[in-house]
């Protein structure tokens, strides 16, 4: 089994079953993984903020920094190794915030929102969520059996 | 009492290194000599090492290929070539192993250089130039952490436990432990190496800018700011994460907006991606 880093504005994805996906220590940032599980093919994406038209130049060269440059490449990816969208399941973990989220530094709610209003336009259904609160998390995608687990800096693990 | 054993300890902390100040001053005269300035930064061979090691990241943009420590001093220009002096000094208090809550050095290590980018990005962006002082204080902000890190074994879950289930920050659950905090802490080693007193309070005041009565301090808001965006950005380098409380005051205070802090990060990564090498020294 070997593990494969998704960095930060960065997507990976495998119909390896030796695979896992992990990226690590999310604060704002939110990690989309996606799977299906008929042919067991998994994507998973690390993006920074909420949309592309802040910088168009940076969307085309790394596409994985925002939300919806960087779905379309995650789902488009895991499309070229055969996955189907109506097989797909969709798991969301990050968009955390510092506390007293005053109204500066809102970076984590506005990538939660940005993602939701792009899935509601796309008819994609988040199967399972872990998003907000005040924690870092490290999210990882096991491509064998679609697990994804979410592991907090608080020291608490659940599966997803 | 811990916070005794604590403050005790900072007498045993090794001086700041001379040569990062030696080659500051020098600096400061445009007509230095190349000559002078090898032999001043060769003296110290740890520093003269890293200096190697660094001078060739895209970071510091030399068009050249530096091969020598006279390239380096002739091609890297003043203003990268305090900052790399500065970066290969300081990462020597770094390098122990991390105890407690320093889980692992490398991880504030990054942390550390990435608040010193981002100071930088930060100060382009307000200040319309970059600053060296901001970018010593940047580095070294945490610099506590490292000699608390030391301390905090036993304590370091209580911390833990008070901040995940007690609604407490992570200084507010330091104080309630230890007696001190972390930033606190950086300030009183940074007063020890006799540094200006806008670094001290900036080091003090990291987490809470908001405290000091007299607030005009830019070089304290633009450290706050930068290690905000790198927590946010997940580059925490220690277990306190994302548990600090926010200042609102500080976007105003720049007229600062949203969309200025998202291109920064935008800037940030980019910035980080070139400067792996500096990130490898530690």
């Amino acid at each position: 089994m070997s593990d494969i880093v998704v960095g930060i504005a960065d997507m990976k994805f495998s119909n390896n079953p030796q695979d896992v996906l992990v990226t690590y220590a999310l604060g704002s940032c939110i990690a989309v993984a996606i799977y299906d599980p008929l042919i067991k093919v998994g994507g998973l994406l690390h993006y920074m903020l909420p949309d592309s038209s802040l910088d168009i130049n940076k969307a085309k060269e790394n596409p994985g920094m925002f939300a919806d440059t960087g779905v379309r490449l995650l789902f488009k990816s895991c499309y070229t190794l055969g996955a189907e969208k109506k097989r797909i399941i969709t798991k969301v973990a990050g968009g955390a915030s510092i506390l007293d989220n005053t109204n500066y530094f809102r970076i984590g709610e506005k990538n939660i929102m940005a993602l939701r209003k792009i899935f509601w336009k796309n008819d994609v259904f988040i199967d399972r969520e872990d998003t907000g609160k005040n924690y870092n998390r490290t999210v990882r995608l096991d491509i064998a059996n679609g697990n994804v687990s979410v592991k907090s800096s608080e020291g608490f693990k659940c599966d997803l | 009492m811990m916070i005794d054993k604590i403050l005790k300890s900072l007498e045993h902390i090794p001086a700041f290194p001379i040569t990062i100040l030696k080659v500051s001053e020098m600096l400061r005269d445009d007509d230095y000599s190349v000559v002078k300035m090898v032999d001043l930064i060769k003296y110290d061979q740890a520093m003269a090492a890293n200096i190697m090691k660094m001078s060739n990241s895209t970071y510091f943009g030399s068009r050249q290929k530096i091969g020598t420590l006279r390239d380096a001093v002739v091609y890297l220009g003043k203003n990268n070539l305090i900052r790399i002096v500065q970066t290969a000094g300081v990462s020597r208090y770094f390098k122990q192993k991390g105890r407690g809550y320093v889980e692992k050095a490398n991880e504030l290590w990054e942390h550390s250089v990435a608040v010193a980018i981002m100071s930088q990005i930060l100060s382009r962006q307000i200040l319309k130039r970059e600053d060296e002082k901001l970018y010593l204080a940047a580095l070294i902000h945490d610099v506590g952490k490292m000699v608390m890190g030391e301390f905090v074994n036993e304590s370091f879950e209580t911390i833990a436990r008070l901040v995940a289930e007690g609604g407490y920050s992570f200084l507010e659950a330091e104080e309630a432990v230890i007696g001190i905090n972390h930033a606190e802490l950086g300030g009183k080693i940074a007063e020890r190496w006799n540094f200006p007193k806008d670094i001290v309070v900036a080091l003090t005041y990291h987490h809470r800018p908001d405290l000091i009565e007299q607030n005009n301090n830019i070089i304290m808001w633009l450290v706050y700011l930068a290690d905000q965006v790198c927590i946010l950005t997940g580059i925490t380098g220690g277990f306190d994460g994302l548990a600090h409380r926010g200042v609102s005051e500080v976007m105003k205070k720049f007229k600062f907006y949203e969309k200025d802090l998202e291109l920064g990060m935008i800037q940030l990564v980019d910035d980080l991606e070139h400067a792996k090498d500096v990130l490898g020294i530690v």
